[in-house]
């Protein structure tokens, strides 16, 4: 038995054919071939399949795909607008906050969305907010840094183009 | 897989009608954190499945001093929430540091209560808050008492046509805590929990309420401990004592996550350090 399931990914429509047991994690991945939602653990603890949901994080292996419907979903792969990274993005990278890389998909959509709540967050803020995604490199302390150092650039950035109007 | 296949009514009438006529055969489906996890591995395969997000229960209100949870409102919501820091600071405590960000914005308050752990976090401030859950079907609906609510691991008074559609809360008037232990501080089942709510004239306690967690196949209420601090001072030696003897409530068991001779003392500790706390203030 299988369902249509449509909605936003990236801001593109989509339809796709889906058992009512699938994940959006397993959507994603295996239907629309998005890979940068990992499935670590498909249990809910380790964070790398973290996406966006009407703005919202979310795990992607806990979400029924069905659930998703005429939602507007986002992953990483819609975060750079015309090639060109996000602050956070650009900040992990020149960071070197990225090791195998595996995590860093969830890492920068928990950050980006701290940012967006808290666009100045303490370094404990941060820390907390990034509770729930695992980095088994244990590259945390550079991540950390890297979502400081996007929030600083984030709130220039905001200032400059303040003062340029 | 499922045979019944999925369904995302957007009426109450229209869930309750599905229930009625299904019964155990549809799982209820909240924001999916417990149930998801079983069927990634294969522990669990629903016949069909029945989301309940849909159905505009999805609200937190206060009513007559009363804190109203919706059957379908998530965890980052009661973080969120005015009224519930306001009139269930323990409960908003226990969302804080119980789970994590992402996870929050799906898990919905019912489902840690309908999935009935031995270890629910938010089922220990409740049970200290004389809350009451509304279950509805189509023969009408009852308010069930979250004391009475709670039969074994996994386990409720809920019948198989019968939804959670709303947590009502009693306002505390005096000082209510939330402490876990779990293997570490963040994303992890409890080792062992505990709730308490206190009232006092003075510096003598009236009224006490101590809920326990991963210590019993519920989570339990201390109702022998509780009445030994009902006209007591919160002296150290009556702090002592009622923690022992609300361990001595408890039944805990051996598992991954401890002993049940490790869940005894840091049980004993954290009842303790709880009480305490509560107590800070006026003692």
């Amino acid at each position: 038995m299988k369902y249509t399931l449509s909605f936003t990914l990236n801001e593109l429509p989509v339809e796709v054919l889906v058992r009512p047991t699938d994940t959006l994690l397993d959507v994603l991945r295996q239907e629309l071939l998005i890979t940068s939602p990992k499935r670590g653990c498909d249990t809910g603890d380790c964070g790398a399949c973290t996406v966006l949901m009407e703005g919202v994080p979310i795990r992607a292996c806990l979400t029924l795909a069905l659930t998703a419907v005429d939602k507007k979903v986002t992953t990483v792969e819609g975060l750079s607008q015309q090639g060109v990274l996000h602050p956070v993005q650009e900040a992990i990278h020149e960071a070197g906050a990225s090791q195998c890389g595996f995590c860093t998909p969830g890492m920068v959509l928990a950050i980006e969305s701290l940012l967006r709540h808290n666009p100045q967050p303490s370094r404990e803020n941060v820390e907390q907010a990034l509770t729930g995604n695992l980095c088994r490199c244990t590259g945390y302390v550079k991540i950390v840094d890297a979502a400081l150092t996007a929030a600083q650039r984030i709130a220039t950035a905001g200032s400059g183009e303040q003062v340029g109007e | 897989m499922t045979q019944l296949g999925y369904f995302a009514p957007d009426r109450l009438t229209d869930a309750l009608a599905l229930l009625a006529e299904h019964g155990r055969d549809l799982t209820v489906l909240g924001g999916g954190t417990d149930l998801m996890p079983a069927v990634n591995t294969y522990r669990f395969r629903p016949k069909g499945l029945l989301f309940v997000g849909n159905l505009g229960l999805g609200e937190i209100s206060e009513q007559d001093g009363h804190l109203l949870i919706g059957a379908a409102a998530t965890w980052s919501q009661l973080e969120a929430s005015e009224v519930a820091a306001r009139l269930t600071p323990a409960l908003v405590e226990a969302v804080k540091i119980s789970s994590t960000g992402a996870v929050k914005n799906s898990a919905t308050v019912a489902g840690n209560l309908a999935t009935a752990s031995p270890a629910a976090d938010l089922a220990l401030p409740l049970l200290t808050l004389a809350t009451e859950v509304r279950l509805a079907s189509q023969s009408g609906e009852r308010w069930v008492a979250l004391d009475d609510f709670f039969v074994g691991p996994g386990q409720t008074v809920m019948k198989p046509d019968e939804l959670i559609t709303t947590i009502r809360v009693s306002a505390a008037t005096g000082p209510q805590v939330f402490m876990r232990l779990g293997g570490r501080r963040a994303l992890t089942c409890a080792v062992v929990n505990v709730a308490v709510a206190l009232e006092h004239e003075g510096k003598t306690c009236t009224a006490a309420k101590i809920a326990l967690g991963a210590v019993a196949p519920t989570p339990i209420r201390c109702f022998a401990a509780e009445a030994l601090l009902r006209g007591s001072l919160l002296l150290p030696d009556v702090v002592e004592s009622c923690a022992t003897e609300a361990l001595a409530a408890s039944q805990p068991i051996d598992d991954g996550r401890a002993s049940a001779w490790y869940r005894k003392r840091a049980g004993h500790a954290l009842v303790s350090r709880a009480l305490v706390q509560a107590g800070g203030g006026w003692t």
